[in-house]
C-alpha cells in the first residue's frame, strides 16, 4: 500500500506538469475572453431597443402610436425634417433602426383604409444584436397593429374588450409525465430542462476524454523515456502499477475537466443577462411533474459516471501499451475521442428512446453512452435502463481490467505494438 | 563461493523465432559474470527473463533458492536491473529520481536515505543531481541509472550493456564503479558486445551466439583453451 501511494504520487506529479498547467490556464483565459465578448453582445441585444421615429403625419393617431411604442418598451428618438435627412442622420449616428410615419397616416387609419409605415434597418455587421433587428421590426409592427386594431374595435363595438374579440379561444396547456400532470407549456418545460442540462454532456465528454488521454500519455511516456522496463522490475505488483497509472490519470483528468468546465461555465453563464431568470417560474412545475433529480438519482448517476470513467481508463491503458511514444499515443487516442463523440451528439440532437433497435443497440454497446442518457432516464423514471447500463459497464470494466492486468503481467506489455503499414520508398 | 543464480536450459520463443535454445550458466556470490556475443545472440532476452520482464518458454531459473516462475516478486526484491536503453523521468530531479526508486526497496525513510546517500556517492554527479534528469547528457543519465541499480546493494545486479553509448572517460568510470561493487560482495551479471570490456571486467564469461552458450569459463582459461590473445579471437574460434 505504501509503495502504491508512492507510485500514485509520482504518476500525478508526472502528469500534472508545467505544460499541462500552462495549457489549463490558457484555456481559462480564452474562455473568460469568449464569455466577456458574448455577454457584452447579448446585453446589447437584450437591452431596451432604441428606435428613431420620423413622424411626417403629426396627427393624434401617429402621436398615440409613438406613445404606444414607448409603452411597449422601445426607446424612442424622434427625428425632424424630411425622410432623406432622417435616413442620413440615423446612418451616421444610429440607432440603426428608423420608422417613418408618412403624411396622411392618421387620416387613412381614421377611415379604416390600409396604412403604411416604412422601417429602415441599418445592417452594420453580423453580431447577435444585428441578428435580432428583424425581431425588433416585427415587434414594432405588432405593437402598431395592436394599437390600431384595438382603437378600431373600441370605436365600433364600445362595450366589448377588443382582446376577447381578437382571441375568443383560450388554451390551458397541461403537461403529463407518467402519472403526474401540471399546467404549463410543454415548450417552456423542454426549454427549461435543456437549458439546465445542456452543460452535462460537455462535462461528461471532457471527463472521459481527459482521463483516457492522460493514461495513454502516461504509459506512452514511460515507453518513450525508457523508464517502463525499470519500473516493471521494482518490487511492486503489476496490478498496483496499472491501478496507480489509472487512478493518477483519473485524478488529473478529473481536475483538468473541472478546470475546463469552470472556464466553460464562466464563459457561457448568462444569468446576468436575464436568460435563465425566466426559468425561475418553471421550477415549481418541474417539481410537480417529478422532473427533478433526487439524491438517490444523483447517486445512481454518479455510479454510472464512475464506471464509465473506469471503462475509458482500462481501454486507454491497453491503447497506451500499444503506443510506442507520445506521438503514437496521441494518434491512438483519436478513435477513442470519436467514440465518445457518438453518444455526445446523440444526447444533444436526438432521443435514444425513439431510435431504431439496431441503432439503439449499437449506441448502447458503447460503454461511454450510458451516463449521457442516464440523467434523462432517471428523470423520466426509466431506471431499468440506468441499471442495465451500470451492469453492462461493470462487466466491461471487469473484463478490461482483467485483460489489462494480464497484459502487464506478461511479456505483452513490452512486446505488444501496433504495426503501421509503411509505404515502400523507391529510390 | 555460494551460487546466487542458476540458469538451466532456458528457452524463449517469439512466435516461430527461437531466441534462446537452452541457455545454462551459474553466477556465484560477489563475482562478475559476463555474457558476450554479437547483436541478436540472445543476451538481452536472457537478462530480461532473469529480471522478470519476460517469461521463459522453457527451462528453469533459480535465484537464492527461489524459482522464477513461482516467486518473481523475490527476484524483484533482491535484483537490480539496468536495461541497455534505460532512461530516467525527465521532469524529475536526479536526486528525486533516486529517492523515488529507493523507497520501493527500503522499509523506512532512514533506509531510503541511506540508499540515496550511497547513490549520490556512486553517481559522482554532485550538484547536478539537483537538476532535472531531462537536462542530463547520456553519460550522466547512465551514471544516475547505474547508481540507482547499485544503491540497494542487490544480491545480483543485472547490467545490460552498461557502457553503451558512453565516451571513453565515462566508460572507464562506469567500469570502475562496477568493479568496486563486486569487491563489496555484489554479484554482477552483465552483457556486452564489447568483448574487451567484458574481458577487463568479468571473473567468468559465457560466449553466447544464436541463443546457445558456446562455452564458458574465466577469460584466462578460455584464452588458453582457444589459444587466443583476447576474447574477440576466442569468440571467433568458438563460433567456427
Amino acid at each position: 500500500m505504501k509503495n502504491f501511494s508512492h507510485l500514485l504520487i509520482k504518476e500525478i506529479k508526472e502528469l500534472l506538469n508545467k505544460q499541462l498547467i500552462i495549457s489549463l490556464v490558457f484555456i481559462l483565459v480564452i474562455f473568460n475572453f469568449i464569455g466577456n465578448v458574448t455577454r457584452s453582445e447579448m446585453k446589447k441585444a437584450m437591452a431596451r431597443q432604441k428606435v428613431a421615429v420620423l413622424d411626417l403625419d403629426r396627427s393624434d393617431i401617429s402621436r398615440n402610436i409613438i406613445g404606444a411604442l414607448n409603452m411597449a418598451g422601445f426607446l424612442i428618438e424622434e427625428k425632424a425634417g424630411d425622410k432623406e435627412k432622417a435616413v442620413q442622420e440615423v446612418r451616421n449616428s444610429g440607432p440603426d433602426l428608423l420608422v417613418v410615419i408618412p403624411e396622411g397616416f392618421g387620416e387613412s387609419a381614421r377611415n379604416l383604409q390600409p396604412v403604411t409605415v416604412e422601417t429602415y434597418s441599418f445592417l452594420k455587421g453580423l453580431s447577435i444584436a444585428s441578428r435580432t433587428k428583424s425581431e425588433v421590426v416585427r415587434a414594432l409592427l405588432n405593437s402598431t397593429n395592436e394599437y390600431l386594431s384595438n382603437e378600431f374595435l373600441k370605436k365600433k363595438i364600445p362595450d366589448t374588450d377588443p382582446k376577447l374579440l381578437k382571441a375568443p379561444i383560450k388554451n390551458r396547456e397541461f403537461v403529463v409525465v407518467r402519472e403526474r400532470q401540471a399546467e404549463g407549456s410543454v415548450a417552456a418545460i423542454v426549454n427549461a430542462l435543456t437549458a439546465q442540462n445542456f452543460i452535462l454532456p460537455v462535462i461528461l465528454m471532457m471527463i472521459i476524454m481527459y482521463s483516457a488521454q492522460m493514461v495513454i500519455t502516461a504509459i506512452a511516456m514511460e515507453k518513450q523515456n525508457k523508464t517502463l522496463e525499470t519500473l516493471l522490475t521494482v518490487p511492486i505488483s503489476r496490478g498496483a502499477i496499472v491501478m496507480a497509472k489509472m487512478l493518477g490519470a483519473a485524478i488529473v483528468g478529473l481536475l483538468s475537466a473541472v478546470i475546463y468546465m469552470f472556464g466553460f461555465r464562466n464563459a457561457f453563464n448568462f444569468s446576468d443577462v436575464d436568460i435563465t431568470r425566466a426559468l425561475g417560474g418553471i421550477t415549481p412545475i418541474l417539481k410537480q411533474l417529478g422532473l427533478t433529480i433526487s439524491t438517490q438519482g444523483y447517486v445512481l448517476f454518479g455510479i454510472s459516471l464512475f464506471l464509465t470513467i473506469l471503462c475509458a481508463l482500462s481501454l486507454a491503458t491497453i491503447l497506451g501499451v500499444l503506443a510506442e511514444d507520445y506521438r503514437t499515443a496521441q494518434s491512438l487516442s483519436v478513435p477513442l475521442v470519436f467514440i465518445v463523440m457518438i453518444p455526445y451528439f446523440i444526447s444533444l440532437f436526438a432521443d435514444i428512446n425513439t431510435m431504431s433497435l439496431p441503432a439503439k443497440i449499437l449506441v448502447l454497446a458503447i460503454p461511454f453512452s450510458h451516463p449521457f442518457f442516464a440523467m434523462q432516464n432517471i428523470m423520466f423514471g426509466n431506471l431499468n435502463m440506468v441499471w442495465l447500463g451500470i451492469v453492462y459497464n461493470f462487466l466491461f470494466v471487469v473484463v478490461m481490467l482483467w485483460w489489462t492486468t494480464r497484459i502487464f503481467a506478461t511479456d505483452r506489455v513490452l512486446t505488444m505494438k501496433l504495426k503501421w503499414r509503411k509505404k515502400k520508398v523507391v529510390l | 563461493m555460494a551460487v546466487v543464480l542458476e540458469v538451466e536450459g532456458l528457452k524463449k520463443k517469439y512466435g516461430s523465432l527461437e531466441a534462446l535454445k537452452g541457455v545454462s550458466f551459474k553466477v556465484e556470490e560477489g563475482e562478475i559474470f559476463g555474457l558476450i556475443g554479437p547483436n541478436g545472440a540472445g543476451k538481452t532476452t536472457t537478462l530480461r527473463i532473469i529480471s522478470t520482464l519476460l517469461t521463459p518458454s522453457d527451462g528453469r531459473v533459480t535465484f537464492l533458492g527461489f524459482d522464477l516462475k513461482k516467486n518473481p516478486e523475490k527476484f524483484r526484491e533482491k535484483i537490480s536491473y539496468l536495461p541497455e536503453e534505460a532512461g530516467a523521468y525527465r521532469n524529475m530531479k536526479g536526486i528525486d529520481y533516486l529517492n523515488f526508486m529507493a523507497k520501493f526497496y527500503a522499509g523506512d525513510e532512514a533506509k531510503a536515505s541511506e540508499y540515496v546517500e550511497r547513490a549520490v556517492t556512486i553517481s559522482g554527479l554532485g550538484e547536478r543531481l539537483k537538476d532535472k534528469a531531462g537536462t542530463y547528457s547520456k553519460g550522466m543519465t547512465r551514471k544516475l541509472l547505474l547508481a540507482r541499480a547499485l544503491m540497494t546493494r542487490p544480491a545480483l545486479a543485472i547490467l545490460d550493456e552498461p557502457t553503451s553509448g558512453l565516451d571513453v572517460i565515462n566508460s572507464l568510470e562506469v567500469r570502475e564503479m562496477i568493479k568496486g561493487f563486486s569487491r563489496e560482495g555484489v554479484a554482477v551479471l552483465l552483457s556486452s558486445h564489447n568483448m574487451l570490456e567484458v574481458e577487463f571486467l568479468s571473473d567468468r564469461v559465457a560466449l553466447i551466439d544464436r541463443g546457445v552458450v558456446l562455452d564458458s569459463g574465466t577469460p584466462q582459461a578460455l584464452k588458453e583453451k582457444y589459444q587466443a590473445s583476447n576474447l574477440e579471437i576466442v569468440f571467433r574460434r568458438a563460433v567456427q
